[in-house]
């Protein structure tokens, strides 16, 4: 219910306000005009009561509820976007809780995008979830400051209260509140901006390892997934394993057997028509247990479609042929002349190197729970990374289905904890189907992937090809071709100009200025001065379709950093130089890999929010206008090489005496985006037993630049789990494609690594002091070529695709030796 | 009908007796803390303790219980403070959580045979037990962090 109360507010204003309700007196702050979405009117209109708001809500009691649409997949977002509201508030922080709005048109219009990706979250929060808190202190000070009858310049605002220097007198947030109805604007982007944040040396909370807000429930049960939820008369649905991973149609489905299954209800088809779901049959049944067995037990034909005879081996060969083809590639990165100055040279190098699929294999396998409430609207129990984009899928998807406008859909998420994300979990076709059963059936349903339906499923990392030239003259990297092919994923997303969302695609470099997606080639845009440097990318449109080629933790760096950083390693080596001091004369900050300066306050139009939402790289850019806040580039390569110095010195790099067979590589890494990089370098120490080509990483330094740790204990949690990531993709984890399908099906088949493999740590927190970068993926792109390089010094044996099984380290032993 | 003991109460199922004990804890009595992984004892997420043993609750059918003390995440403490979970707390081991009721489980059954582990009897026990966030090396803290908590609280 629109308040019309409210007092007119500029179309940017923040207004802090309190309000009555039932509940007391609060504060929220944000409510009104939302910071970047469009018509204040609107937002308004479409805020019933005033709650939820964005960011908090204090009441009189004094607690803080922080409001975060960010999804809680393990990286304990929430408390790091609380510590940097509660510092600028100041509120004290046993007072702090955390809920989760959800998502709608409503709330969409007022946080705008619910969507969790590329480490992004702090990164892109901090400076406005900031400055949001300090006007709430603002307001607070002003107010507190007239109930005491104080004056404003001997009041200020400390853990929860206002406190005045002059009598010593102090009143709380929640009794200010109660006495004084609190109205006041700040203009935006004018008063927002003029607010002064606080400097680091007076920083209370942030930098703490506070405890995370979510770690207790999570360690008695208490805690709730998507699979947690029941409802009344609710049906549970099983999928029957799809005959291809994509694109196959279903001719007949047989229940004769299926229907000797006690509580057995119905076979459902779900109808693919949007692309979605393609082939999929979902047994539905009283109990899970029944709906599993009745899946089994249903008799499907299929069309195994436009992929059903295509296989891993098909998809290499066609990298390989793609490859032969210059014209059908895109430029990403284009500096000097590598043509001219390859055969300059006093030494050329040539390599292939390749990477297989992998996917997520969260341990929450994807699950949710759909219901068709009694006032028509569509209800979603699930724990995702993209709420706003599940509801917006549902909404197409159901519209089409039930033959209604769009507007008459009303979809809402319900957002739970997710079980692992690692990019997984940002598809939508589990809701989708388990919508159609509830359509069907008149019943709510449960919709549960098992471990086997969740690997037929799954959205894998795409194979990649890429072909490298280097030239070395006088000891330096002179000119480096990279040629990668591989499936994008961004046509896969919809995005791109012929989809129409030019903003998510960028242009090629050159004068064709085509389609590129920076998802699947970002990473080989490094940080190292090379004058001549070319970086061509080729699209298998198949492949992408083929295998659904989805972002995986860290997306492209996840391969092209193990490609770049070994193929460096191989330079160094061919020109005769130490692989740090070699990388460290490559990192001189020079022309545009000196960073982005800080160039001003993003000016807040909406395709600048989706800018700031999603990271999107800006092409190759040697000056920026964005983003506003100061850019994770600043400092560029001399960042990189600092942490080289730190990992390398740690480590003892070239003094540490090492048993036989034991060497240790050095990798860098400036994951996620060329815009958003977060500094990181690692040294891996591998022993190699020549005789198997087994190998053990025994010991990992990694030294991060982040700029400001919010919760360094929880910093070195992440650093430690996604090297651990990375150990796993470069020891052990790979996805197989045969005749349309994947052939891995549980964790005898795939093998995420367990705790015998996990090597000793040394991390080091850089605190630049520079903006916060995201900590949750970077670490684990630098494991994979350390780790490869170690297993070169070790043994010599140069191995170039990953996973590095122990066969290929003999393999490339024996071809050494001949 | 079976008449099942868990966390010390009596409880009635009446799913058919070839239903994973998993699925009965979690669907039919609601105790959702034993979680789904794989279902066929390959990751440890639904690790629950019959008779005090960690056991990968999607591999027992339910008929195959009987009498035995079945103990869930939800009742290894009355109060929540087992040393196992107090440990994990205090290191701040869980991630996105989903496996950390069965790695728990997987602890408590080991310390209470083996109340002083080496690191190596650690990072053996807890092999069997996946985590996709790979907090394992908190986890072998932790793990040791409650073998001195368990021990303190006896020489109290």
């Amino acid at each position: 219910m629109p308040d019309d109360t409210l007092p007119k507010a500029g179309r940017r204003d923040f207004l802090v306000r309190s309000a009555t309700l039932a509940g007391g007196a609060f504060l929220s702050i944000g409510v009104g005009p939302s910071l970047f979405t469009g018509d204040a009117q609107a937002a308004i209109a479409a805020t019933p009561a005033y709650t939820p708001s964005i960011w908090f809500t204090i009441t009189p009691d004094g607690t803080t509820t922080m409001h975060i649409v960010k999804a809680e997949m393990g990286q304990h977002i929430g408390t790091a976007l609380a510590q940097i509201i509660a510092e600028e508030l100041e509120v004290p922080w046993d007072k702090v809780r955390l809920d989760t709005p959800r998502e709608s048109v409503e709330n969409f219009a007022i946080y705008g995008l619910a969507y969790t990706v590329n480490s992004g979250s702090v990164t892109t929060e901090f400076d406005r979830i900031a400055r949001a808190g300090a006007i709430g202190r603002i307001a607070l000070t002003e107010a507190g400051c007239k109930v005491l009858g104080a004056k404003l310049a001997d009041c200020y605002a400390s853990q929860g209260r206002v406190i005045d220097k002059a009598s010593g007198r102090a009143i709380g947030y929640g009794e200010i509140l109660q006495k004084v109805k609190l109205e006041r604007t700040f203009s935006y982007p004018e008063d927002f901006r003029k607010v002064a944040l606080k400097e680091r040396s007076q920083y209370k909370i942030i930098g703490q390892s506070v405890a995370a807000l979510d770690i207790p429930a999570k360690t008695n049960g208490q805690a709730k997934y998507g699979m947690d939820v029941f409802l009344p008369g609710m049906a549970y649905g099983a999928l029957a394993i799809p005959r291809s991973r994509y694109g196959a149609k279903v001719l007949s489905v047989d229940d004769s057997e299926a229907k000797k299954i006690p509580g057995f209800i119905k076979a459902v088809r779900i109808d693919d028509s949007i692309g979605k779901c393609t082939g999929w049959v979902v047994a539905l049944a009283e109990t899970f247990p029944a709906a599993m067995k009745a899946a089994k037990a249903l008799k499907i034909e299929s069309d195994p479609g436009p992929y059903g005879k295509l296989s891993l081996d098909d998809i290499f060969e066609e990298f390989s042929e793609k490859a032969k083809n210059p014209e059908e590639s895109a430029n990403w990165v284009l500096e000097g002349d590598v043509e001219a100055a390859l055969p300059a040279a006093d030494k050329q190098l040539e390599a292939e190197y390749s990477s297989d699929m992998v996917c997520h294999a969260a341990m929450e396998p994807i699950n949710c729970v759909v219901q068709h409430a009694s006032d028509d609207s569509w209800h979603v129990h699930i724990g995702t990374q993209g709420q706003s984009f599940l509801r917006m899928t549902l909404n197409y998807y159901l519209s089409k289905v039930l033959n209604k406008k769009a507007d008459d859909v009303k979809v809402v998420v319900h957002q739970y904890l997710v079980g692992g994300g690692f990019g997984g979990k940002q598809d939508y076709d589990d809701a989708l189907a388990a919508a159609y059963c509830v359509n069907e059936i008149g019943r709510p349903v449960k919709l549960i992937h098992t471990r086997e339906s969740q690997f037929a499923t799954s959205f894998p990392r795409t194979p990649t090809l890429h072909k490298l030239k280097a030239g070395v003259k006088d000891g330096q990297l002179t000119a480096m071709n990279h040629d990668i092919v591989c499936g994008w994923m961004g046509p896969r997303f919809s995005v791109g100009k012929k989809y129409g969302s030019d903003w998510l695609q960028l242009d090629s470099h050159d004068e064709k200025k085509q389609d590129i997606d920076q998802w699947s080639i970002g990473g080989s845009d490094h940080w190292y001065h090379v004058p001549n440097h070319r970086v061509r990318a080729w699209n298998s449109d198949r492949t992408t379709w083929a295998v659904q080629a989805s972002a995986l933790r860290t997306v492209s760096n996840s391969y092209n950093m193990f490609v770049v950083e070994s193929f460096m390693d191989e330079i160094a080596h061919a020109a005769g130089r130490d692989p740090v001091e070699f990388r460290l004369a490559m990192l001189n900050g020079k022309g545009g890999n000196r960073g982005i300066p800080n160039t001003g306050y993003p000016p807040g139009t909406p395709s600048d929010y989706y800018m700031d939402q999603l990271w999107i790289s800006l092409p190759w850019t040697k000056e920026g206008s964005w983003p506003g806040y100061e850019s994770g580039t600043v400092g560029g390569a001399l960042r990189l090489a600092n942490c080289l110095r730190v990992a390398a010195g740690k480590a003892g790099w070239g003094v540490k005496k090492l048993p036989p067979n034991t060497a240790m590589g050095v990798a860098l890494s400036s994951a996620e985006e060329r815009q958003s990089p977060t500094w990181v370098a690692g040294v891996a120490e591998v022993t190699v037993d020549p005789t198997t080509g087994r190998y053990r990483v025994n010991k990992l330094t990694i030294a991060m630049d982040m700029g400001i740790a919010i919760n360094p204990d929880n910093v070195r949690a992440q650093i430690m789990g996604s090297a651990l990531w990375g150990t796993s993709q470069v020891m052990s984890e790979r996805l197989t494609y045969k005749n349309g399908a994947i052939e891995q099906t549980n964790f005898h088949e795939y093998q995420p690594i367990r705790q015998v493999d996990v090597p000793q740590f040394d991390i080091e927190l850089i605190e630049s002091g520079r903006h916060p970068m995201g900590v949750g993926e970077p670490a684990s792109t630098v494991v994979a070529p350390a780790v490869a390089n170690a297993i070169f010094k070790a043994v010599g044996a140069r191995v170039r695709h990953m996973p590095i099984t122990a066969q290929a380290v003999l393999d490339a032993m024996k071809k050494r030796k001949a | 009908m079976m008449n099942l003991s868990i966390n010390g109460q009596s409880r009635l199922s009446d799913s058919p007796p070839d239903t994973p004990l998993l699925w009965v804890l979690r669907e039919e009595l609601r105790m959702t803390g034993t979680r789904y992984g794989c279902g066929l004892g390959l990751c440890g997420s639904c690790t629950v303790h019959i008779n005090g043993q960690a056991v990968r609750s999607c591999q027992l059918k339910v008929s195959e219980v009987g009498s035995a003390a079945i103990t869930t995440i939800e009742g290894l403490h009355p109060a929540n403070a087992h040393p196992v979970q107090k440990a994990w707390v205090e290191i701040q081991v869980p991630q996105c959580g989903y496996c950390q009721s069965g790695q728990i489980m997987q602890a408590a059954a080991l310390l209470a045979q083996n109340p002083n582990p080496t690191e190596k009897e650690i990072v053996e026990g807890m092999n069997g037990n996946l985590c996709r966030c790979a907090t394992y090396p908190r986890i072998v803290g932790a793990v040791k962090r409650a073998a001195k908590l368990m021990k303190e609280k006896q020489n109290a």
